[in-house]
């Protein structure tokens, strides 16, 4: 199973499921629907989800719903979770606050 | 040079599928077009697309990019969620250039100076005008120039959604082709090789690949001056609406908004990211997000407790004169550049979409393109 | 800035040990951490491991982190706690958070140990409060003392799931049923079985439909799933529990790898995306190691070696050892950790069902499917052979790398020999009865079994790690492998000493029918 890369390929029309109200991405309350919807609409990647419906962003930068998120795409594609991308890992690696991280010093 | 593959021909090919290539698809696919367009990352949008903040900004504008501004703000941002079927979060809620010193002053009289003369509503307002405006502005602000029909808009959500919609209409997106190079057929510029050996062909193509256009036009012997720049963002956790005013400051130590979602969006930077090291990761600085968090907390210290969830990095294309290439190629007939956007692309880009639709059509522009000419420039001496 | 020839991210068994290693041969070394408390997950893990001796079986995790902490901090090794790292940028500089206050460091060499996260799976009600994840509940349990729940469905049957399910029922909490989609209980049969023994059902090849409850989880709903995992119709059953337990694999957190720009590769037996490392654990970034879960799931004896190895190659990097020294220790961390790789559960084998045993014994069907070994079926193994007087049953019965009962018999009754291998116990050799096979077990799968003490009567010692333990002369029901009610039973003696490190042996008097099946012991209710 190889990564989509024409993506003018045909998945038919959309079509609502039961679970689709599950919610898959907690921090940003993004269910299994919207993100099928999105796949639908041409977002392939893990990457393009995440850009296009926040999958990923909240607090937890994705360490949950990553791979739930790569097996629905993978699903709906008939591709491995495995040729659906990854999110980059970006600083901060746990929420800061703003003024902490501006009263930044050198080590000693 | 091997036959093309019927598939792999279209009226117009598209190298990039950021938010020039894309917007440029849609117009295409709208006018009936034949589109492909190829991506060199796995990812649709994958550079500074994706990886900016955000501003449709007129103000602070060269002139002649200006009226490109001025023309999307009129005609196409306020349309573009229903046409594209998606909430690109567009917010016409004004621009506030904020300044602390009198040398800030003058840099934002100047600046509101060049806007009134390109015809502009922009004006500078004191301090307490500012904070009548956005009431959580600091007291450390003197004045700000301010320009009302100013805004910004999901970059990520208007680049994703002019490539979903295109998609609709049919235009055939590719991911993963490395342009290798252009070639010739008869004089003109006709075929797209790519590293791993495709070949695509079209009447009309399109070189909007930001940076990477560069090594991608010097092989067909065009050389555009422009140099790789690392900007970055960062992105805090969500807040209740406060403010929809797109920000940024005479002394350009940060700039930025509230989005949709509640997250405010900063980018900035340290002074050292012009000269970072070039590299495929789009890394961040270690200190430039401290940095950026200073330059706002200044501003706007009632934002001091907010979390950061994200920080990034993207590169811009920067230009020997800072305004763009948006260029018929007359040396080499059929070849449109659109690159070298210096940061502030995103803004302009349904504007630039649709005039390089009009180049590939050969129909005359709607707006004019001379200052974006690909052989504008000239020594200065 | 402040240059430290080892940063250490992450102070578990791997960074520590990472740590340890590097200090012994000099380099000036800084872990941070950004619990409150250092060991990682070795605090909670309050069971004894499973290995030899040079893997520190028998051994608790929590005893394993103090004696770490000691040797780190014996060393000079600085532990900096409440410290997140920010970020791993360019050219090895380490931004970190301690204390609310932001500090930027460089190293030479960096061991990142970052774990891992449990990995979820999504059905409806999954978001309801009380549904978490079985490291979460482990957590609330033995580092702050919180009972997750008071009636709990356990998802998934792995070694995780099968441990937090023991450690549960210790903390007094029911667990109504261990329920897992594959056909075969995951993790170890001796696991499953201490489990099975106290009546907690398995429910393999069953899935869970949905979580139900108002505001939070009042009921699970299982079902029944065909060989393609599909839902078969009708077979719906629900479960009144306020929690249900996800132990359903970890995910290895190696973003800081993405972000510092190493080569990352998804490999599903190793739970998720991992940096690509050489045999030193060394990244495609010179100088960035990586150990521990964060390299590939396994156990934290594994994660052990691997930063000792990680330790020792930074030290050769930084010309604190030469090649030769290196080169041996590295060979010497590698066997070790070869032997902890091997067997049934090798990470190779993941996902794999073994039929039988590598001497060709046969794999016992009801252990892998209900928990527990068919009694008819438990007269086939090496371990298990009648004698007179005292003498040990061994019901070990998969070949798991482990061999502490081999080592603790001071009569050597007990071969193990290569160390995944059954052990078998050698009738020639006299046993003592001196328990200490039964309390060194880490899958509690040693009894003694004694038939010749009182006519029709056996004396069967079980390993007991309840509370309230039961004294001299306590009545109750003795229990089979399934946790069936078989009898009433006496307890006749209850030893607990030092060596046996909280494993109390319970000496139960049983008819001698039932000499054979007892293997639990249930108090007299109240």
């Amino acid at each position: 199973m190889a990564k989509i890369s024409d993506r003018s390929i045909n998945l038919g029309s959309f079509i609502k499921r039961e679970d689709d109200s599950i919610v898959i991405c907690r921090c940003e309350e993004i269910t299994k629907g919207e993100i099928r919807e999105a796949i639908y609409a041409g977002m392939f990647t893990f990457q393009e989800v995440k850009k296009f419906l926040r999958t990923g962003m909240g607090l937890c930068q994705g360490q949950t719903c990553e791979k739930l998120v790569k097996n629905i795409i993978a699903e709906e594609l008939n591709i491995s979770p495995l040729e659906t991308g990854a999110a980059k890992g970006r600083a901060p690696m746990r929420p800061i606050p703003m003024r902490i991280l501006a009263n930044d010093k050198e080590g000693s | 040079m091997a036959s093309v593959n019927i598939k792999n021909k279209a009226d117009i090919v598209i190298i990039g599928s950021g938010v020039i290539g894309n917007a440029a698809a849609y117009y295409l696919s709208k006018a009936g077009k034949k589109v492909i367009v190829l991506e060199k990352e796995d990812n649709i949008g994958d550079g500074g697309s994706t990886r900016n903040g955000g501003g449709v900004r007129q103000s602070g504008r060269h002139p002649a990019e200006l009226k490109l501004a001025m023309y999307a703000v009129k005609n196409l941002w306020p349309n573009l969620s229903e046409e594209l079927g998606e909430d690109v979060e567009y917010y016409q809620e004004g621009n506030l250039r904020l300044g602390k010193t009198k040398e800030h002053l003058k840099i934002l009289e100047e600046i509101v100076e060049s806007g009134k003369k390109g015809g502009l509503d922009l004006g500078m307002i004191s301090g307490e005008e500012a904070r009548e405006i956005n009431p959580y502005l600091s007291d450390e602000v003197i004045g700000a120039s301010w320009c009302p029909t100013d805004g910004h808009a999901n970059p990520l959500k208007v680049t994703l959604s002019y490539y979903k919609k295109a998609r609709e209409l049919g235009a055939r997106f590719i991911t993963a082709q490395n342009v290798k190079r252009i070639g010739k057929v008869r004089g003109s510029a006709r075929k797209v090789i790519t590293k791993n050996g495709s070949v695509f062909e079209g009447d009309k193509i399109i070189l909007a690949a930001g940076y990477g256009s560069r090594s991608i036009a010097q092989k067909i012997g065009i050389d555009i001056p422009m140099k790789q720049v690392l900007l970055e963002v960062l992105v805090t956790e969500p807040r209740p609406p406060m403010f929809y005013q797109m920000l940024g400051t005479a002394a350009a130590d940060f700039y930025g908004h509230q989005s949709k979602h509640g997250s405010f969006v900063f980018g900035g930077t340290s002074g050292m990211d012009a000269y970072a090291v070039e590299d495929e990761n789009n890394p961040t600085l270690s200190k430039t997000a401290p940095s950026i968090c200073r330059g706002i907390i200044k501003y706007f210290p009632v934002l001091q407790d907010l979390n950061i969830i994200r920080t990034w990095g993207g590169y811009i294309d920067d230009c020997t004169d800072h305004i763009p290439v948006i260029s018929n190629v007359e040396e080499v007939p059929g070849l449109i550049i659109a690159c070298a956007f210096s940061g502030h692309g995103f803004g302009i880009s349904p504007a630039v979409g649709l005039l390089l639709s009009e180049m590939a059509l050969e129909k005359k522009t709607t707006l004019d393109i001379k200052p974006f000419h690909y052989d504008r420039f000239k020594t200065k001496i | 800035m402040k240059r430290y020839d080892l940063i250490v991210i992450g102070a578990g068994p791997a960074g520590l040990s990472a740590a340890v290693e590097a200090a012994k041969r000099g380099l000036e070394a800084a872990v941070f951490d950004e619990n409150d408390k250092p060991g990682g997950q070795l605090f909670k893990q309050i069971h004894k491991f499973f290995g030899s001796k040079e893997h520190k079986a028998k051994i608790r995790g929590y005893n394993i982190g103090k004696e770490l902490l000691r040797n780190a901090d014996e060393l000079g090794v600085k532990i900096i706690l409440n410290a997140e790292v920010v970020g791993l940028y360019p050219f090895k500089e380490v931004v970190v958070n301690i204390d609310k206050k932001v500090l930027h460091y460089r190293a030479d060499t960096i061991v990142a140990s970052t774990g891992a996260s449990e990995k979820m799976i999504t059905f409806p009600g999954w978001t309801l409060p009380g549904v978490i994840g079985a490291g979460a509940a482990q957590t609330m349990m033995n580092i702050h003392g919180v009972k997750p729940g008071e009636k709990i469905l356990m998802l998934g049957s792995g070694n995780v799931g099968l441990v937090v399910t023991y450690q549960l029922l210790q903390a007094g909490i029911e667990v109504a049923a261990v329920v897992d989609a594959s056909p075969q209980i995951g993790g170890y049969g001796v696991h499953a079985a201490k489990v099975a023994r106290t009546k907690v059902p398995f429910y393999t090849s069953h899935t869970i439909v949905r979580a139900q409850g108002e505001k939070s989880v009042e009921s699970a709903v299982i079902a029944e799933v065909d060989e393609n995992w599909n839902i078969i119709e009708g077979t719906e059953q629900s479960f009144n529990v306020d929690t249900i337990c996800l132990s359903v694999g970890l995910s290895p957190m190696s973003k800081l790898f993405s972000m510092a720009g190493c080569e990352l590769e998804e490999v599903p037996a190793k739970g998720g995306m991992v940096p690509v490392c050489d045999k030193y654990g060394e990244t495609s970034v010179s100088g960035i190691y990586a150990a521990g879960d964060v390299s590939g799931i396994e156990e934290a004896s594994s994660a052990m070696i691997e930063g000792r190895i990680a330790g020792t190659a930074a030290a050769h990097k930084l010309g604190y050892i030469g090649e030769k020294e290196f080169l041996a220790e590295v060979k010497l961390q590698r066997e070790s950790l070869e032997s902890l790789r091997q067997g049934m559960f090798a990470p190779e084998n993941k996902g794999k069902v073994f039929t039988e045993t590598e001497e060709g014994y046969q794999i016992s069907g009801s252990l892998l499917e209900k928990g527990y070994i068919d009694c008819k079926e438990i007269d086939e193994y090496p371990g298990v052979k009648s004698k007179e007087g005292i003498h040990p049953v061994i019901e070990c019965t998969q070949n798991i790398p482990c061999n502490p009962c081999q080592d603790s018999c001071p009569n050597d009754c007990i071969v193990v020999g290569e160390i995944t291998s059954l052990p078998e116990y050698k009738r020639s050799e006299e046993c003592s009865g001196c328990g200490l096979c039964v309390a060194s077990c880490p899958g509690q799968a040693v009894f003694l079994i004694n038939n010749d003490i009182e006519n029709n009567y056996s004396y069967i010692t079980i390993p007991y790690e309840f509370s309230p333990l039961p004294s001299d002369g306590d009545l109750g029901t003795a229990l089979d492998r399934s946790g069936k009610e078989l009898c009433e039973a006496e307890i006749v003696e209850v030893k607990s000493i030092k060596a046996f490190d909280n494993t109390h042996l319970l000496t139960m008097k049983v008819p001698l029918e039932y000499s054979k099946e007892a293997r639990f012991f249930k108090a007299k209710e109240e």
